[in-house]
């Protein structure tokens, strides 16, 4: 376990130092100029001069070696810089809306994790029934749907047409504290969607999963003793269609970070995800680009956490464990 | 959707793209700003957008426009994956470790913040849309390429060509492309629509294509606009013409893939 | 893409920032608690870097102030400048007894301490040019600001509006001022809480608490505004129509200085014909992109200055509406004759050129494409080419551009640099290089003149000058269209600019009071 850790980490350090100088080169090579961004509508109204002097005052004239490394640096010594589209430290805004979507997305996920057990369970229960059919098929049409569609069905249906909930934000306007409840009602659009969207590899998953298992000699001999139908398939089938299931969502992780990305910029969710849209759409390098890492970052974890259950639930323990 | 119904849905729409712009040739520059935002009819089956424009036909263009993107992103990504494959597959051995470790790293990144960072720094652009898609995609392809390479060197034809003192160059063009051609060009087209929903997925947040072309995502993003406001046609329509020849796709592969062998089955985890 | 911003209220918006829950019984917000809702966020809180400088900050108060015919008046100046003879030197002094939020009085070093913070090279401030005629200002007593001008410059008595910081600077997360509302909370992305100061020169504010939040989805602030989170906010008119004639709710159309119009490239050879821009303007159905487009709330626009404001001459306005006929007359006269794809030609030169617009903005996305339909129906090609300003600002001298600028106070303001001579090729103020020797004499005469009379003439005879030019083809003037619940004396309306803070019509809400 602590090799495949170190192993894992081993083999982060160069992506992240790939991942970090592809983006650097990609933005030196980019035709954008950071002092225009910066400027805005004032670029307009700005005389050349005072551009030039804000570019030296960057050092945007040094090389890009100087400045790629000066970056890195900063980067390791946690000074992520100043992001040029909100006109705030980096850092700040990181920590800032960081919590909203881990809030937000760890919510969808045991949400997802749930909603899919439950409904995967059931089309395995009653396989090949119109039920199951309906399941799967909706499943599949799930999978074609994109999210930001979805989104944007919902808010019409729930915030447009019946006003039942709101359409974005995260609290109301006037309100100056964060009331839990209020938040809560903002949430369940957003958490809603993207779990949705998440879950339809999940449903099938634990579908297959648990017909297979109630194929197997332990299921089938709890069938013989008699034991209740539900009982066979909650206690027996889905725990051991279970374990596999932190493997698969650790390398799932790449799809939930675009589902936030889309359902965070629909609901206006005040997260990171979002935030990297509006660093884009204003060509915010330094906000842009620890936004990305922390994607990738979010990744490799993904992929350490699948690794580690991997380990952990080993065919050997697993069916140790289940008889 | 039975498999019937999906290859129906994909001839219906592969025709209407193929000739309705002949049929209908609009340009989907013009607008009527004295036909704006009207509700669906018979004039115009899916209403007009909020300058004036038939959502149908533009739907249509937009789906051509979306697809000849995606095709592009999908040969780009085959490419880049094809070369990889191959080298990683017929050298093996420690440039084969490295190389796959690249193709580990690049599929463990989160696509579509990749391809929003390359979009971004490039300016909004076809281009730049099928540079994102297609450098963040390659992978796949790598692995299937790969995988049959290595599957193909330990045949009989392979080693009596290599025996018999052909070129490495000429064992690659004359016996492992003819046997590798029909798996990157199924994985293409099973790329297609994922290529598509990027295009659109980045049009949509304004980090596509140019905003007055036609495209599927363009449409979903103005047609946002309106939503709120009640016109749920000039968002709905373009939705579904990205659903249909996705999921079309999607059955008509779930049933190539259980012909296909195993290995193929795999690997091709779209 | 950033730039467009300023603009969100009529153009794209990426998120539904929306909350469409019906209204708490009672009311959500607190009663003496007001809250506005903006369509774009400040990008900082400070004077000296761009916030506000045209007034209407709430938290901080210039020398001069504007009245709401936008003519000036005293604010931290005790009285109207003193402008010596040769009009270099201008000489302000203090109100009595003003106080910043913190306590400390307000003196002439704190004056001094803004500008020279503004205009110091080390500030990066974005609108440190407006400034570039200061040479130095001083402070000879405590009471006592003067201005030393490298050239004689009428207009920086407007300029003067700039908010006065504290002597020594401010966190700028918690700016002091001396305006009428003492700043509290900003949460950014989401909106930022002010409290009224019951200390204000001028008297205090009737709202004791006033919230700005922000939410650049025009459905959005709609929603929110009917939801009754919102107690006033601004709205394109195609949202707030359905707020005409609700009860307890008053919609104001605000005229405003802001204009659309296209920027030509002079030095190429199709748009540098005056026959295809004077064609090109002919066709302009601007009457539609007002119904259309602009929903009704905006006027067609002809010249860079609104008819709504007194510089405005009214020989321009003569074009009611599209004269396609007019248009095609003009280019056949000119040679440029129809070929068989139906695009006029000359000399085997085709009539077509690019159209740039900013790619993020929608209202400008529209104007383009309606433009490019118009163009087409008298045989011109004009192809539309969304991209981003990076994308833009190199291309500006090869291609017409879809822009907006519009000031309501002086005309100097931005017309000197849009159409003198000395600003060819100078970023995005003259890029198309239009150069008329009448024109440049016409502008220098109106920005160095203090006579009135004298400047209104020149005024006048360059909006003629650049309209028989078609240096630009002017397409619409928007208006500004706020929602405000509930009954207020006070409210008085004026002429919006191109951008504003917390401006429009909000920048007299301290002296807003309740009707009931």
């Amino acid at each position: 376990m602590t090799r495949l850790v170190l192993w894992r980490l081993a083999f982060a350090v160069p992506l992240i130092l790939a991942v970090t100088a592809g983006m650097f080169a990609l933005a030196h090579a980019s035709p954008f100029d950071p002092v225009r961004q910066y400027l805005g509508d004032r670029a307009m109204t700005t005389a050349p001069e005072v551009v030039e002097q804000i570019r030296a005052n960057w050092g945007l004239d040094r090389p890009i070696v100087e400045q790629y490394t000066t970056w890195l640096g900063n980067l390791l010594q946690g000074e992520l810089g100043e992001s040029r589209s909100f006109n705030r430290p980096v850092a700040e805004i990181v920590a800032e809306r960081l919590p909203w979507t881990l809030l937000a997305t760890g919510c969808a996920i045991v949400l997802m994790l749930a909603g899919s057990l439950v409904v995967g369970t059931l089309a395995a229960w009653k396989k090949d029934s119109a039920l199951d059919r309906l399941i799967t098929g909706g499943a599949f049409a799930n999978e074609s749907v994109p999210v930001f569609w979805l989104a944007l069905l919902a808010v019409y249906v729930f915030a447009v047409r019946l006003g039942w909930l709101p359409a974005g934000g995260l609290t109301d306007a006037a309100s100056t504290t964060l009331d839990p409840l209020d938040v809560a009602r903002h949430m369940v659009l957003p958490v809603l969607v993207l779990a949705v969207s998440q879950s339809s590899w999940l449903v099938l998953y634990v579908r297959e999963s648990v017909i297979g298992t109630l194929r197997e000699d332990f299921v089938v001999g709890a069938r013989a003793r008699g034991l209740r139908e539900r009982t066979v398939v909650v206690r027996h089938a889905l725990r051991s269609a279970l374990l596999p299931f932190l493997t698969l969502l650790g390398a799932r992780v790449p799809e939930l970070v675009t589902g936030a990305i889309l359902v965070e910029t629909v609901f206006s969710w005040p997260g990171v995800a979002s935030a990297s849209v509006r660093a884009a759409l204003s060509v915010d390098f330094p906000l842009l680009a620890v936004l990305t890492l922390l994607g990738t970052l979010a990744v490799l974890a993904g992929n350490l956490l699948a690794d580690v259950a991997y380990t952990v639930a080993d065919p050997r323990t697993r069916t140790l464990g289940v008889s | 959707m039975g498999g019937r119904i999906a290859a129906a849905t994909l001839a219906v729409l592969g025709l209407a793209v193929l000739l309705v712009p002949l049929l209908i040739p609009v340009d989907q520059q013009l607008v009527d700003l004295r036909a704006a935002g009207l509700p669906p009819s018979l004039a115009h089956p899916l209403g007009t957008d909020e300058v004036g424009r038939d959502v149908l036909l533009r739907c249509v263009y937009g789906l051509r426009v979306s697809f000849l993107v995606g095709l592009v992103a999908a040969l780009v990504s085959m490419v880049i994956g094809g070369l990889v494959g191959v080298l990683a597959g017929s050298f093996g051995g420690l440039p084969d470790r490295l190389l796959m470790r690249v193709v580990d790293g690049f599929s463990s990144l989160p696509h579509l913040l990749f391809g929003i960072f390359i979009v971004a720094m490039f300016a909004p652009s076809a281009t730049a849309v099928v540079v994102s898609v297609g450098v963040t995609h390659w992978t796949t392809a790598a692995r299937i390429v790969r995988s049959e390479v290595l599957s193909l060197r330990g045949r009989p034809f392979i080693e009596a060509a290599v025996s018999g003192g052909a070129s490495r160059a000429r064992v690659m063009r004359r016996h492992l492309f003819p046997h590798l051609l029909p798996h990157l060009l199924l994985a293409t087209v099973l790329m297609v629509p994922h290529a598509i929903w990027h295009e659109t997925a980045l049009s949509f947040l304004g980090l596509g294509l140019p905003p007055h072309l036609a495209s599927l995502g363009n449409m979903i993003n103005d047609g946002q606009r309106s939503l709120l406001a009640g016109d749920w046609w000039s968002s709905l329509a373009p939705g579904l013409f990205i659903l249909a020849p996705t999921l079309a796709v999607s059955v008509l592969s779930q049933r190539w893939r259980d012909r296909l062998n195993p290995r193929m089955r795999s690997e091709l985890a779209l | 893409m950033r730039l467009a911003r300023p603009l969100a209220a009529l153009t794209v918006a990426f998120s539904l920032f929306a909350c469409s829950a019906p209204a708490e019984p009672g009311g959500p917000a607190p009663d003496d608690t007001f809250v506005i809702g903006l369509s774009s966020e400040f990008e900082n809180l400070s004077p000296v870097l761009g916030y506000a400088a045209d007034g209407g900050s709430l938290m901080f108060d210039g020398l001069m102030t504007r009245a709401a015919d936008l003519s000036l008046k005293p604010a931290l100046a005790a009285a109207a400048p003193v402008t010596s003879e040769d009009g270099k030197t201008v000489t302000f002094t203090l109100r009595e007894g003003v106080k910043f939020h913190d306590g400390r009085p307000l003196t002439a070093k704190d004056v001094v301490y803004t500008y020279e913070t503004l205009l110091a090279e080390k500030t990066n401030s974005p609108i440190r040019s407006d400034y570039s005629a200061i040479e130095k200002v001083t402070a000879p007593d405590a009471k006592t600001v003067v201005f030393t001008l490298k050239y004689a410059y009428t207009p920086l008595v407007q300029r003067t509006t700039l908010g006065i910081v504290p002597d020594g600077g401010m966190e700028p997360t918690k700016p002091v001022g001396t305006g009428p509302f003492r700043f509290v909370s900003w949460t950014p992305g989401d909106k930022m809480a002010m409290a009224a100061n019951k200390d204000y020169w001028g008297g205090a504010p009737a709202i004791g608490k006033l919230v700005v939040a922000f939410a650049g989805d025009d459905n959005v602030r709609a929603t929110r505004m009917a939801a009754g989170e919102f107690d006033a906010t601004i709205l394109p008119p195609k949202a707030a129509k359905r707020f005409e004639g609700q009860q307890g709710v008053k919609v104001y159309k605000q005229d405003s200085a802001d204009y659309r119009g296209i920027m030509f490239p002079f030095k190429e050879k199709v748009t540098g014909d005056r026959a295809i821009r004077k064609a090109f303007s002919l066709a302009m159905d601007r009457q539609a992109m007002v119904d259309t487009i602009l929903a009704g709330a905006g006027k067609p626009a002809f010249g860079p200055i609104s008819p709504d404001i007194s510089w405005h001459n009214g020989e321009i306005s003569s074009q009611t509406a599209a004269d396609p006929a007019g248009a095609a007359k003009l280019l056949d006269e000119a040679g440029w004759i129809k070929g068989e794809d139906g695009i006029r030609a000359k000399d085997g030169l085709k009539a077509t050129f690019t159209l740039m617009y900013p790619a993020g903005d929608s209202l400008r996305k529209e104007l383009t494409l309606a433009a490019a339909s118009d163009a087409k129906k008298v045989g011109l090609d004009v192809r539309p080419a969304g991209l981003d300003w990076d994308a833009i600002e190199p291309r500006m001298a090869k291609d017409a551009l879809m822009m907006g600028y519009g000031s309501p106070f002086d005309p100097d303001y931005l017309n000197y640099e849009l159409f003198h001579s000395a600003y060819a090729g100078q970023g995005f103020f003259n890029p198309g290089h239009y150069s008329n020797p009448e024109v440049d004499a016409l502008l220098a005469k109106g920005r160095e003149s203090a006579d009135e009379a004298v400047r209104k003439e020149a005024y006048t005879a360059f909006q003629k000058a650049i309209r028989d030019d078609e240096a630009w083809t002017y397409l619409v003037f928007l208006q500004h269209v706020y929602v405000v619940r509930g009954d207020y004396q006070g409210v008085q309306q004026s002429v919006d600019a191109h951008e504003h803070a917390t401006g429009g019509l909000f920048r007299d809400v301290h002296t807003w009071k309740p009707a009931r």
